[in-house]
């Protein structure tokens, strides 16, 4: 009986945190976000809670965690790696305003004029090919529109875009080429026996390990590939003139309204965003290009830089509005 | 009388505390559950449930799942069974140390294993996903069937022997044995189907079929994109039929177990010589335990020594880099998954000693209360419990931040492994007499003293053993880890991430710290004080 108490005692005190530490949702992944917020918490000397997403729900979880949660908010910062989703959470009114002072040189383009967000750090979406099925690199493939060509017919894949970087990915396109012409690249695609895997890490393992000659994926998962030994090449897609572009999506952070501890949020999000931050996230394994100019980016060329390459100019603002509505369709059209 | 009435309502007091914690951790988190699918922003409507059957994804999601588990369980009772048969019954070489090992996968979380089965073969299709999860759960089979023959009295088996020949006396045996096997296989099943982790796992890997506890995840991962009510609530609505199936599984499970007659050895069964297949039936066994932990430990292995980079050749240089990196990557996690294992484990044993004294002596259908979060998958047992801890109108007053906390993920890790101990400590205390209880009352003593003495003592080896059973299933735990906040930072849960993305070198050390934990706690009895390791079963 006593020692039963003095659990509840014990388990009581645990319980009782006092006052709400800050706590940031990080939707990057942890074993590139974690050693960074450590470093910041430190600096700041605060007790910062993390709560990272896994991969199968990648961000999409963290979302819903936060639209659920929006009447009594946990969270005082979301670090989202796709901007559409931030800038969604936005518009449902989840979102303060804060326009960091670290920001300022960050170009206008990756900044929410109304202070809800602060892009930096970009992945671009690229696709991984494999060099021992396809030594030849003028037999690669340079456009998502390889997707539907009958040269590739089963083989090559793409993730199913229920979550992740393909979720915003193709909702952009959507945006982009319209619904009809989208319906039409959806419906060859299934034609093309196109292989729509889990996720992004899926699809470059299924390349890596030569199982398929190419796919798309994120340029962090083609950069671990790469620096583990795997024999695979990087495309920047559609950079042809009047091409589309390549698909850049940045990392985007935002405070939440009435989520704890602010101030203190506030200032943590000045680290996040600063150029030092940018550089590290270059550096590091991930190798996420830098928003600024000035920054060193990735130290693997084939990951290039901003002005190296065409980036396909995406209207944030309607992809993020038309996200749920595409994302219902896509689990129609790719059910789990 | 006052003080009797004081000392009887303290005597009592732990029991009513751990019922408490029943209704709270599980009961009403459920409830409540169940209870917001019926009433929308208008009030209440069964919107939400008609809803249901318009979706044509989940037939297809049940067939998956039955398929599976079928599949899974009938090799879980090839191989537990076949282990237990061999090992327990006849004249197998080293049955005495092989029998004992039937438990071992138990310790290797099935997420280990379908690393190592991802790692060696494409585990995509559904006979790997089947075949792996049939090998995890083969220990549930192989416990009770091995408990089962033990139980068996082999003179009766002599005598049927004598007057009615091998095929009939061995279909007596069979049929003696027969609610033990069949209650393990309803665990293999149980498990089978309620596993959300593996399964996700394997898609990840690229399996490209789900069953209906990935869907239910599904829903709920997604329910950003749910913007009215039916969709809010379609992965509730989608798990309770699921949760009543694994009710009743479990109740029949537990029936069974019950009607398995406890008789007490007499004497043993006779050995089988199995003549010339004494050695190639070592293969089973042996077959089961490589599939079940030769095969992960390899893997994670090589994954140290640097077989998933292809930059360098697999050395000893390598793993010490990769035990470096764990250092520095994995630690703090492995640490949080030790220690919550342990509040977990001393959390269960503190509730469940209360609950198997009483359904062991005066309330049996206790068991079914007590082993109730058994049927519940742990990631919707999450689920509700962050719902209800976050804005559940009564739950909610715990504390503005308790969900958050370290204490709310040990509590939620205690409800869902309850079961397990709470029923082991139940079938040790019927198995004491009931003679020195009641002699016991007379013995003029604090009650205090007397519970102590007489119902404490005695349990202890069955505490222990329940402890132990705890400590390793809260730190294989995944489900759970996924869905509240402080669990996340568990090293499972940490590893499943890690591997995605390509981490595999310091992941395979933590992993195999984690094992070794998880192995040297159970043995820290036969260290020490020379216990027999067949105490583990």
């Amino acid at each position: 009986m006593r020692s039963l108490l003095a659990l509840g005692l014990l388990f009581a005190t645990a319980a009782c945190t006092g006052e709400a530490a800050p706590t940031i949702y990080v939707a990057l992944d942890e074993q590139f976000s974690r050693p960074l917020l450590d470093r910041f918490a430190q600096e700041l000397g605060v007790d910062l809670v993390q709560r990272h997403d896994t991969e199968a729900s990648k961000t999409v979880g963290l979302v819903s965690s936060l639209l659920e949660e929006r009447n009594n908010p946990r969270a005082s910062i979301f670090w989202c790696n796709e901007l559409a989703q931030v800038v969604h959470l936005g518009q449902q009114g989840l979102l303060l305003p804060y326009a960091s002072p670290a920001a300022a040189d960050m170009p206008a383009t990756w900044r929410d004029p109304d202070g809800l967000w602060t892009g930096f750090a970009a992945r671009a979406r690229i696709l991984i090919v494999n060099t021992e099925l396809l030594p030849d690199p003028a037999t690669w493939p340079t456009s998502y529109r390889d997707l539907v060509d009958p040269k590739w017919k089963g083989k090559c894949a793409v993730a199913k875009p229920l979550t992740g970087t393909t979720l915003t990915h193709f909702a952009a396109l959507r945006v982009q080429l319209g619904d009809a012409a989208f319906g039409t690249f959806v419906d060859g695609m299934f034609e093309n026996d196109v292989q729509f895997l889990q996720g992004n890490g899926a699809t470059m393992k299924a390349v890596r390990d030569g199982r398929l000659p190419w796919a798309f994926t994120d340029t962090d998962d083609y950069h671990i590939a790469k620096m583990k030994g795997h024999q695979v090449a990087c495309v920047f897609p559609d950079q042809e003139p009047g091409g589309l572009g390549t698909l850049l999506i940045p990392n985007a952070v935002a405070l939440i309204r009435g989520g704890p501890a602010p101030d203190v949020a506030k200032q943590l999000i000045d680290r996040i965003v600063s150029r030092e931050t940018e550089a590290l996230l270059a550096a590091a394994d991930g190798a996420q290009i830098p928003l600024r100019t000035g920054v060193a980016g990735p130290k693997d060329p084939a990951v290039k830089q901003l002005g190296e390459f065409r980036a396909m100019a995406w209207d944030v603002s309607k992809t993020a509005e038309n996200l749920a509505r595409c994302s219902a369709d896509f689990h129609q059209r790719w059910p789990k | 009388m006052q003080n009797r009435a004081r000392t009887d309502l303290l005597s009592k007091a732990p029991l009513w505390l751990a019922l408490l914690f029943l209704a709270i951790f599980v009961l009403l988190p459920m409830l409540q559950l169940a209870g917001q699918t019926c009433f929308g922003p208008d009030g209440f409507t069964l919107r939400a449930w008609s809803a249901l059957f318009d979706d044509e994804a989940i037939a297809t999601q049940v067939a998956a799942t039955l398929q599976l588990g079928g599949a899974a369980t009938a090799l879980s009772l090839l191989l537990g069974g076949g282990h237990a048969w061999l090992t327990t019954r006849t004249d197998l070489p080293g049955g005495g140390w092989l029998g004992p090992l039937g438990i071992a996968p138990l310790v290797v979380p099935p997420i280990f294993v379908a690393m190592g089965f991802a790692d060696l073969f494409p585990a995509e299709g559904f006979w790997p996903c089947a075949i792996l999860l049939g090998v995890a759960h083969a220990p549930f089979v192989a416990v009770l069937a091995a408990r089962g023959l033990r139980a068996v009295d082999g003179r009766a088996y002599e005598a049927a022997l004598l007057l009615r020949g091998r095929a009939r006396a061995e279909r007596w045996l069979l049929r003696a044995i027969a609610p033990e096997l069949l209650a393990g296989c309803l665990l293999a099943f149980l498990f089978t189907v309620a596993d959300h982790g593996v399964p996700e796992f394997l898609t990840v890997k690229g399996k490209t079929w789900h069953t209906y506890a990935e869907g239910i995840f599904g829903r709920w991962t997604r329910r950003a994109v749910g913007t009215t009510f039916e969709e809010l609530q379609s992965p509730i609505v989608a798990a309770l039929p699921f949760l009543a199936c694994l009710g009743c599984l479990l109740w029949a499970a537990l029936r069974l177990r019950a009607a398995a007659p406890d008789r007490g050895v007499v004497t043993a069964l006779p050995v089988r010589r199995l003549g010339p297949w004494r050695w190639p039936a070592l293969l089973l066994p042996l077959g089961y335990l490589l599939a079940g932990v030769g095969l992960p430990v390899f893997v994670l292995l090589r994954w140290v020594l640097g077989s998933a980079q292809r930059l360098e050749p697999m050395s000893l240089d390598y793993a010490r880099q990769s035990f470096q990196k764990a250092i520095d990557q994995g630690l703090p996690d492995l640490l949080h998954s030790v220690w919550l294992a342990i509040a977990v484990a001393l959390l269960v044993v503190l509730l469940a000693v209360p609950l198997a004294r009483q359904s062991g002596r005066r309330w049996p259908l206790l068991d079914l209360v007590a082993a109730l979060p058994a049927a519940v998958p742990a990631i919707l047992l999450g689920i509700a419990l962050i719902r209800s801890f976050h804005d559940g109108p009564v739950l909610q007053r715990f504390g503005d931040r308790f969900d958050q906390s370290w204490a709310f993920a040990a509590c939620a890790y205690a409800a869902r492994f309850l079961p397990f101990a709470a029923l082991t400590l139940a079938s040790q205390v019927r198995r004491l007499p009931l003679a020195a209880e009641e002699a016991g009352r007379f013995v003029l003593r604090p009650p205090a003293s007397r519970a102590l003495r007489l119902h404490v003592l005695p349990l202890l080896p069955a505490v222990w053993s329940a402890w132990v059973l705890t400590f390793v299933l809260a730190l294989r735990e995944l489900d759970l880890a996924v869905v509240l906040p402080a669990a996340n930072a568990t090293a499972v849960r940490r590893l499943a991430n890690a591997v995605h993305f390509q981490h595999e070198d310091w992941s395979g050390v933590i992993a195999l710290l984690l094992l070794s934990v998880a192995v040297l706690v159970p043995l820290v009895p036969a260290l020490l004080f020379g216990r027999r390791l067949s105490s583990l079963s």
